[in-house]
């Protein structure tokens, strides 16, 4: 049992975090050029990131399982049913928790960082570089918040992963899977791991955020 | 030469804080003057090219800033260094401040060390170059922000109330400075302080509410202005 609990546990720890950092990928330069923009529209945009981050993560599921079913329009890659769809999933759950976050992060430093990158000569990339070594232990915590997000949804997880043993199950699609048998013991083992790796993932991000 | 003709600009709606603004920079020391909120701070960074005019040119070298490419537009922001009011450090350390602007024109790490301790010999800073810049007094910081922006050697020079929280021989360091540099630069200085920066100006403007309500040369400047401004 205890292998398997391990498994599990190690399991989903690198599917969050790699969805953790495909997330970051692309709304790290998403939010950077969304803050450059000038306009009203700057508003409306961020406010529909801000009212995604309670989308139903069943939903998203949903959308994606209808994506990657296998009639569906990218059925063809064969994703469904695999860890690399829950990573996806989990990343574009995330997405709008992690734009909306790094948005504060980034305005406060865009206000000040932008133009004094340009003004002592650098170019727009130099500037996004500056202004990213600046915020980036910002960054890190919202890493850390977006990531215990991800790990502790079950919708995605469920949906497109399938909960195959050894293979997509994680912690909360097991301890669902467990609760469901009967098993509390290992439901309850399973919960208390999960609680240990959010909790210290929250703690972590505060320190870091009360040292900066 | 900086330019600015017919500037209009607002950073809300139509709420003008500059209204139709005609001033050039030449070469030598321009010093602003005007109340809080009169719009110093908005028009040296129109001129500095950091913001863009709602309606008017902006030309440098007789070239309009705002019809050039990117490219073109770095190339002539490096000619221009704007010192904040407020002012803002980088993390790390003072001398890792002090040459950002150096490294990102290409200046080997060595060269623009060189030029660095060069320059903080004169600004009286080389006790500080190590520290890290979160645990800068207020004045420091100043002294820091001016030392990264003269260390570029730029032909235009915007400094944003550059001697404001300075101890009175400190103002007169920075004041001197900016006086042997008269010659060969454009500066522009927005200021409180008409009397520390008067004697070297060669030109006032003074500003209200967003319009320029005199320009002239120090020496015709009225007691008054400097009484009520
Ligand atoms: N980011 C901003 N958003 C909206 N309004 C602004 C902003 N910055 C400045 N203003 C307004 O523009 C006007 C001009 O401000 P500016 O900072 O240019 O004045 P200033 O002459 O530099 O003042 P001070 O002497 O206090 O530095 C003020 O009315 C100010 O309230
Ligand atoms: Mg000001």
């Amino acid at each position: 049992m205890y292998t398997e609990i391990y498994g599990i546990a190690l399991r989903s720890l690198l599917i969050s975090s790699t969805a953790t950092l495909l997330a970051l990928v692309w709304s790290i330069p998403f939010t950077a050029k969304l803050i450059s923009i000038r306009h009203r529209s700057k508003d409306i945009i961020i406010g529909i990131f801000n009212t995604l981050i309670g989308l139903p993560t069943v939903l998203v599921g949903l959308v994606l399982y209808l994506l990657f079913s296998y009639s569906g329009p990218l059925g063809f890659l064969e994703l469904l049913y695999t860890p690399y769809t829950i990573i996806i999933g989990e990343s574009i759950l995330i997405t709008p928790l992690v734009i909306s976050l790094l948005y504060e992060v980034f305005s406060r430093a865009y206000n000040e960082y932008w133009e004094l990158a340009l003004t002592l000569g650098a170019d727009k990339l130099q500037a996004y570089k500056l202004i990213i070594r600046e915020v980036i232990s910002d960054i890190f915590v919202v890493s850390l918040i977006s990531f215990s997000r991800a790990i502790g949804e079950l919708g995605v997880a469920l949906i497109v992963g399938g909960n195959i043993k050894g293979y997509t199950r994680v912690f909360t699609t097991a301890i669902a899977l467990e609760i469901e048998k009967g098993e509390f013991e290992t439901a309850i083992i399973l919960g208390l791991l999960l609680f240990i790796v959010v909790l210290s993932v929250i703690l972590t991000a505060r320190i870091i955020k009360r040292r900066v | 030469m900086i330019v600015l003709r017919n500037i209009w600009f607002s950073y809300v709606d139509e709420n003008y804080v500059l209204k139709n603004i005609n001033i050039e920079f030449s070469r030598g020391i321009t010093v602003v003057l005007g109340p809080n909120g009169s719009g110093k701070t908005t028009l040296l960074k129109i001129a500095s090219c950091l913001y863009k005019p709602i309606r008017g040119e902006v030309l440098i070298d007789d070239i309009n800033y705002w019809n050039l490419n990117e490219e073109e537009k770095i190339r002539f922001r490096r000619k221009i260094v704007y010192v904040h009011e407020k002012p803002i450090l980088l993390r790390g350390s003072v001398l890792d401040n002090i040459i950002y602007g150096l490294i990102i024109r290409g200046y080997s790490r060595d060269e623009a060390i060189k030029k660095a301790h060069k320059i903080s010999k004169e600004l009286n800073i080389t006790s500080i170059l190590s520290r890290r810049t979160e645990t800068l007094s207020i004045g420091e910081r100043r002294l820091v922000t001016l030392a990264r922006a003269l260390v570029l050697d730029t032909d235009y020079l915007l400094l944003d109330d550059p001697i404001a929280h300075l101890h009175p021989s400190t103002r007169e360091l920075v004041v001197d400075i900016v006086r042997s540099m008269k010659d060969e630069k454009v500066i522009a200085i927005a200021t409180h302080d008409p009397l520390s920066t008067l004697k070297i100006a060669s030109k006032v403007i003074i500003l209200d509410s967003g319009r320029i309500v005199n320009i002239s040369e120090p020496r015709n400047i009225i007691d008054k202005y400097i009484l009520e401004y």
